[in-house]
């Protein structure tokens, strides 16, 4: 056997304990900070032990940011350091640094170290909810409501950071939320895992009800079957668009002011969905959804529709045609008319 | 000039309010269809600068043509009280005139046959105007504007509208009622040249005075 085998033999062998430290030390921090107890010395020193474990953060584990608590910890009077978010998020950081945002709030303002979930396992509404915190939901409306037509609307409906954003692209995300039509579209409550019990046969994923197949892909019938099925009666899909690539810039890029811009049948890569669901960790997994589901008329979408770009073709044709036999009775009538003048005229 | 049988004399026919309202409407509705043009089509037709502009044009002329049917509608149930009358088909329209009046757009016009309806103040409508305009007003006219409504307050209106079966099937209900707006505005506007000038019916609508051949006894 060759040394680089006998080296990767033994790397493997190491790489639980390697692991493993970050993993223990968490579970020993957690054994006093995930308690609610602890709430009594400071509500800053109770760590969730379920947000937590969803964490980016959680996989480096708590010494990685407080490096230095001791065994003696906290009996020997030191106060643990904290990381700096730049320490690892610099390219971030320098970004966020230069906009007139983080005059106002840093980093922790809006992610919760302990708590911060990764873009792709959070849904719009948690991001919003982040916005809300500062930008009162009222207000925003009424600062958009200036030159945004329809402006409640909008903000109920998207993420901030749609549109405050220096992604050039955005994507299609369609969700769940129940009982949309006893409430506004700002205060809906969105499915969660234990929601979509009820319809799950033992050890089948979420993504089984709409994925009937287990192709890994939506198709239009599928979101049919889903959207016609009584059982799902009280269930609706909802869509959103969030920016492709996330940024800290919060700049408004000159396009978004054009209405056109998402109110236009865009380049077909715009016509890529997702649908996001929740997972029982508390985290949404995304499946791809077949291209074209969302201008599907009656079945793919029916709670979905952007003026101007989610309109079915079929149904512009037919729109067209009923237009045309109008404009088709002055054509044929206004020829018979001419063409028979000079016999109404001996009348 | 004449020949002796045709003489001519003046009827009034629209009031003074129903003429208003007419006018008010036939701007709305032309507005609403160019402005509906933009707003479905965006990328083919840019016909008011901005999308937002066309979008505020076409809640401007939804407003004002939903209150001037409000207007109309009140006018005929409480000032004229001749609703009934003038709108809705009688057993003879519905028996003999709907056939006769297209027989005659049909046929006989072409051979210059005179039209089997005659105008008077109080049967201002043939029978297929009778059963078009009880369509177009009464059907037509009120499911585009509550559908129209409902599309300018999908925030505050959501249980309404999905109650109605959802955003999509109302925008598109919205459109196709648009779309046979625009099929009546053609006809409309063509049916109107059928008088005993091109334009005398369009002199009717701005002065209320029609001009009518009477045959003397």
């Amino acid at each position: 056997m060759s040394r680089m085998k006998w080296f990767v033999i033994l790397f493997a062998a190491l790489l639980p304990t390697l692991a493993e430290p970050s993993q223990a030390m968490a579970n020993n921090c957690l054994d006093c900070h995930g308690q609610r107890t602890i709430l009594n010395k400071g509500v800053h020193l109770f760590i969730d032990p379920v947000k937590y474990g969803l964490t980016t953060h959680a996989r480096i584990g708590c010494v990685s940011c407080h490096d230095n608590v001791t065994k003696k910890h906290p009996t020997d009077g030191v106060r643990p350091s904290r990381a700096k978010c730049q320490d690892c998020h610099a390219a971030v950081y320098a970004e966020y640094g230069k906009t007139e945002h983080a005059k106002h709030a840093g980093c922790t303002d809006c992610h919760k170290p302990h708590a911060v979930k990764p873009l792709l396992a959070t849904s719009g509404r948690d991001i919003n909810i982040q916005c809300a915190r500062c930008h009162e939901n009222s207000q925003t409306v009424k600062s958009h409501a200036k030159w945004l037509p329809q402006a409640a609307l909008h903000i109920d409906a998207l993420p901030c950071i749609t549109c405050h954003t220096g992604s050039e692209k955005y994507l299609i995300t369609l969700y769940l939320a129940k009982n949309i039509a006893d409430t506004p579209l700002s205060s809906i409550t969105l499915v969660g895992f234990q929601d979509l019990q009820p319809f799950l046969s033992a050890g089948k994923k979420v993504g089984a009800l709409f994925d009937l197949n287990g192709d890994g892909l939506i198709s239009l019938d599928e979101l049919k079957k889903f959207n016609k099925n009584d059982q799902y009666g009280k269930l609706s899909l909802l869509g959103t668009m969030i920016p492709e690539a996330v940024t800290h810039s919060f700049q408004i890029l000159n396009n978004r002011w054009d209405c056109t811009f998402c109110h236009a049948s865009g380049p077909k890569a715009q016509q890529t969905s997702h649908l996001a669901f929740p997972e029982q960790d508390g985290t949404y997994s995304r499946m791809p959804v077949e291209k074209g589901a969302i201008l599907d008329i009656l079945y793919g979408t029916p709670d979905f529709y952007v003026t101007g770009f989610t309109r079915n073709s079929t149904l512009s044709i037919i729109g067209a045609l009923i237009a045309l036999s109008g404009l088709m009775v002055p054509i044929l009538h206004g020829t018979l008319r001419f063409l028979t003048r000079n016999r109404r005229k001996e009348h | 000039m004449l020949p002796p049988s045709k003489l001519m004399e003046q009827v009034y026919l629209t009031p003074t309010p129903i003429r208003i309202w007419h006018w008010l409407n036939a701007l709305g509705i032309v507005t609403l269809c160019v402005t509906g043009i933009q707003i479905r089509f965006p990328e083919y037709a840019n016909i008011f600068g901005t999308y937002k502009a066309a979008i505020r044009l076409h809640d401007v002329a939804g407003i004002t043509v939903s209150i001037s049917f409000v207007l109309w509608i009140s006018y005929y149930l409480f000032v004229a009280r001749n609703l009934v009358k003038l709108y809705v088909p009688n057993l003879e329209d519905i028996k003999q005139g709907i056939f006769s009046q297209a027989f005659f757009y049909f046929f006989e016009y072409f051979l210059g046959r005179k039209n089997p309806h005659t105008v008077t103040q109080d049967s201002k409508f043939n029978a297929i105007q009778k059963l078009s305009y009880l369509f177009i007003m009464f059907l037509f006219l009120p499911l585009v504007i509550i559908s129209g409504l409902l599309l300018m307050n999908i925030a505050p209106l959501r249980g309404w509208i999905m109650m109605m079966g959802g955003i999509k099937f109302l925008v598109d209900a919205h459109y196709l009622l648009a779309c046979s707006f625009f099929a009546f505005l053609c006809v409309h506007i063509y049916m109107a040249t059928l008088g005993h000038t091109p334009f005398s019916h369009f002199q009717q609508m701005w002065t209320g005075w029609e001009k009518m051949e009477t045959h003397p006894q």
